[in-house]
C-alpha cells in the first residue's frame, strides 16, 4: 500500500465513518460503572439490562457459565443480580453489549474471535489482578474487555485492509499491530484512541485503549495499562488470541509492562506465572463454548 | 456476593458442581510437592483418581484421604501411588504436540544461531525419563524431517534415559502397539516404521540416531558425566523427587545444558520455588524454562 491510500485510510480511521455510535445500553452502564456499590440503583439497572431482551438473554446465559463461577442456575437478571452480584452482572452486561457492536461480517475474517479474545483478555485481566493484590479488579476486567475497540472500528470501517494486515499477522505469526502498522499505516492502538475520545470514555480507558502495546507511553494509570498489556499478551500466547498463537518466545519479567506493574504490585515479584498459565487451559475450553453460543444466539 | 454461591479466586474457573475443599487441597498439595498442576478442567480426573486409591487404601472421605497424603508414615508412598495415577498412560509418540511445535519453530532457529559460531555443527538432545522410547523417537523423526530444512548440514544426536530396565529394554527394541502409535501421523508411519503383526516396529537405521542407557538422577557421577546439551526433555518425572533431591537433579540439567539450552518439563509441571537459575520462557501454546544469565555471568566456565 502506497503512502497516498495510507493517508486515505487513516483520514477514514480519525472520521471514524460507518463506525456505530456507542450502543445505547453501555454508555449509562459505564457510567454506573465510576460509581462506588453502595450508591447503585439495583433496579435501574436491572430495569437497563431487562429493556433489551436480545441483551437481557445473552446476559442471563453468560451468568450461567461457569466462567461466572455461579453453580445453581438462574432464569432471571434480578436472580443473577442476588447470586452474582452488582459487579459481576455489570460486568457481563457490559461483555454482551459490546459483542452487539460486532459487524455481522468482515470478509474472510470472522470477528467472533475478536469478542472471544477479548473476553477472555477481560477475565484474565480480573483474575490477575485479584493474585497479584491490583486495587480494582473490576476495573481490571472492564479495560481487558475493550482493550482492542480499535478492531472492531478496523471491522467497521476498513474491513478489506484489516483483512490483509489479519492474514498477514497471522500466516507470519506476528502481533497483530505490527501488521497492522505495514498495511494500514496506523494501529488499533490509534484508532482505539480516536473512538475513546469519540464515545468520552474516561482517560484510564483512553490509556489502554491507545497504549495497551506500549504501556510506558501511558500519561495516566501505567500499572492498569501493564496489566492489561501483560494480560493481553499472555491470552496471545496461550490459544486466547486472536485465532492464531503468536509465533515467538517471552519471558514475561523481561517486558516493560512488567516493571511497570511491579512499582505498583508488589506481590507480582512472586507470581507464579507456570500455575497461572496452566489455569488458562481450563478457561479456553469455556470461554470457546460460551462464546459459541452466544454468538450463535446474536440478533 | 456471597461466599457461598461465587467460587473462590483460587479456583479459576468452577466446574458444573462446587469442588470440594479437600479436593483443591489435594490440587494444591499435588503441585506444591510435586510441580505438577492440575486445571480446573482436569478436576473430574484427579478426583477419578483419587476414589480409585481412596478404594484401594478403604478411605471413605477426601478429607482423610488428604490425611493419608500429608501425615507419616503414608506421605511418601501415598504421593507416589496417586502420582503414578496421574501421569499414566502419557506416553505416546507425538504427546505434547504444541510443545513440539514450539521446539521446531522457535527453539530450533535459536540454537541453530547460536551453535553456528560453534563447530561441529551437531546438536544435542537428553530425553531425560524417556520410558519406553516413544518420546526420544518422536524428537528424532522431527529432527530427521528438518535435516533437509533449517537443519541442512547438521548432525544430531538423542540421549535417551530412564531409571527403568524394562523400560529401556523395550525401548531399545521399539516394537510399539496401538495405544503408543494412536497419534502417530500416516507419514511418520510409512516413513519410519516396518510394520510387524498387529504392531509397529522402528525402522533399525534409525535406531542409530537414539542412543539409550539406564541412569539414576541421584547417580551423581552419571548426571555429571552428560555435557554439552542444547536440549533436556524432562517430563513427568521430577514428581518423584523432593526437596533437595530435587534441587540437585535440576542443578545437574543447569550445568548438562549450554548456556543457550532450553529444558521442557511435562504439560503442567513447573519449577516454581524450586529453582531460581532457570527462567520461564512462554512459547506458542508450551512454555519451557531458559538458563538465566545471572548464574551464567558467575560462572562461566560451566556453560
Amino acid at each position: 500500500m502506497n503512502n497516498q491510500s495510507q493517508d486515505t485510510l487513516r483520514k477514514r480511521l480519525e472520521g471514524l465513518d460507518q463506525m456505530p455510535t456507542i450502543p445505547v445500553i453501555l454508555y449509562p452502564l459505564l457510567r454506573h460503572l465510576e460509581q462506588p456499590l453502595d450508591r447503585l440503583d439495583l433496579q435501574q439497572i436491572v430495569d437497563l439490562i431487562s429493556q433489551d431482551e436480545s441483551l437481557a438473554a445473552q446476559c442471563l446465559h453468560m451468568a450461567n457459565s461457569p466462567l461466572f463461577g455461579l453453580w445453581q442456575p438462574v432464569d432471571s437478571i434480578r436472580s443473577a443480580v442476588a447470586l452474582l452480584g452488582m459487579q459481576r452482572v455489570r460486568e457481563i452486561a457490559v461483555s454482551c453489549s459490546v459483542l452487539q457492536l460486532l459487524p455481522s461480517g468482515a470478509g474472510n475474517v470472522d470477528p467472533k474471535m475478536f469478542w472471544e479474545h477479548s473476553l477472555a483478555c477481560a477475565l484474565v485481566c480480573r483474575q490477575f489482578a485479584h493474585r497479584i493484590n491490583f486495587a480494582d479488579p473490576g476495573k481490571a476486567y472492564l479495560c481487558g474487555l475493550l482493550h482492542d475497540l480499535g478492531i472492531v472500528a478496523h471491522l467497521w470501517i476498513v474491513p478489506k485492509e484489516f483483512q490483509s494486515a489479519y492474514e498477514q499477522a497471522r500466516t507470519q505469526g506476528i502481533p497483530l499491530h505490527e501488521a497492522e502498522m505495514t498495511t494500514l499505516g496506523v494501529t488499533h492502538c490509534d484508532t482505539g484512541k480516536a473512538v475513546a475520545d469519540r464515545w468520552h470514555l474516561t482517560p484510564d480507558l483512553v490509556a489502554v485503549l491507545s497504549c495497551h502495546h506500549n504501556p510506558s507511553a501511558a500519561t495516566v494509570r501505567r500499572d492498569l495499562v501493564a496489566l492489561v498489556s501483560l494480560s493481553d499478551l499472555l491470552c496471545r500466547m496461550s490459544g486466547l488470541g486472536h485465532g492464531y498463537v503468536e509465533q515467538r518466545q517471552v519471558n514475561f519479567i523481561e517486558e516493560p509492562a512488567f516493571a511497570i506493574l511491579l512499582q505498583e504490585c508488589p506481590a507480582l515479584k512472586t507470581f507464579d506465572w507456570a500455575r497461572f498459565t496452566f489455569e488458562l487451559e481450563a478457561y479456553m475450553e469455556e470461554v470457546h463454548r460460551l462464546v459459541a453460543v452466544l454468538y450463535g444466539r446474536r440478533s | 456476593m456471597s461466599p457461598a454461591t461465587v467460587r473462590s479466586t483460587e479456583s479459576l474457573l468452577g466446574l458444573g458442581a462446587l469442588p470440594s475443599a479437600q479436593l483443591l487441597q489435594i490440587r494444591d498439595l499435588v503441585y506444591r510437592v510435586a510441580g505438577i498442576f492440575q486445571p480446573d478442567s482436569k478436576l473430574g480426573l484427579l478426583e477419578s483418581r483419587c476414589r480409585k486409591r481412596m478404594q484401594i487404601l478403604g478411605v471413605t472421605t477426601f478429607q482423610d484421604y488428604y490425611r493419608c497424603l500429608t501425615v507419616k508414615p503414608t506421605i511418601q508412598a501415598e504421593l507416589v501411588a496417586l502420582l503414578n495415577e496421574i501421569t499414566v498412560g502419557e506416553t505416546f509418540f507425538f504427546r505434547n504436540q504444541p510443545q513440539l511445535d514450539a521446539l521446531r519453530n522457535i527453539v530450533l532457529p535459536r540454537i541453530v544461531e547460536a551453535r553456528a559460531k560453534m563447530s561441529p555443527r551437531h546438536l544435542r538432545i537428553w530425553s531425560a525419563g524417556c520410558s519406553t522410547g516413544e518420546e526420544p523417537y518422536t524428537l528424532c523423526m522431527m529432527l530427521l524431517e528438518e535435516l533437509t530444512g533449517q537443519l541442512k548440514g547438521w548432525t544430531f544426536e538423542i540421549l535417551a534415559t530412564d531409571l527403568n530396565e524394562l523400560s529401556v529394554a523395550h525401548a531399545e527394541q521399539g516394537l510399539y502397539g496401538d495405544y503408543s502409535t494412536r497419534t502417530l501421523p500416516e507419514h511418520f508411519r510409512h516413513k519410519y516404521f516396518i510394520a510387524c503383526d498387529e504392531n509397529l516396529q522402528i525402522n533399525p537405521e534409525f535406531k542409530n540416531y537414539v542412543k539409550f542407557s539406564r541412569l539414576n538422577f541421584l547417580d551423581e557421577p552419571g548426571m555429571a558425566a552428560i555435557k554439552d546439551l542444547d536440549v533436556i526433555f524432562c517430563c513427568n518425572v521430577l514428581i518423584y523427587f523432593h526437596g533437595a533431591a530435587k534441587s540437585r537433579v535440576i542443578e545437574h540439567f543447569y550445568d548438562n545444558l549450554l548456556a543457550h539450552g532450553y529444558l521442557f518439563l511435562g504439560h503442567s509441571e513447573s519449577l516454581y520455588k524450586v529453582n531460581e537459575d532457570f527462567r520461564l520462557v512462554h512459547l506458542p501454546s508450551a512454555t519451557a524454562y531458559v538458563k538465566s544469565e545471572k548464574r551464567q555471568l558467575a560462572s562461566p566456565v560451566q556453560a
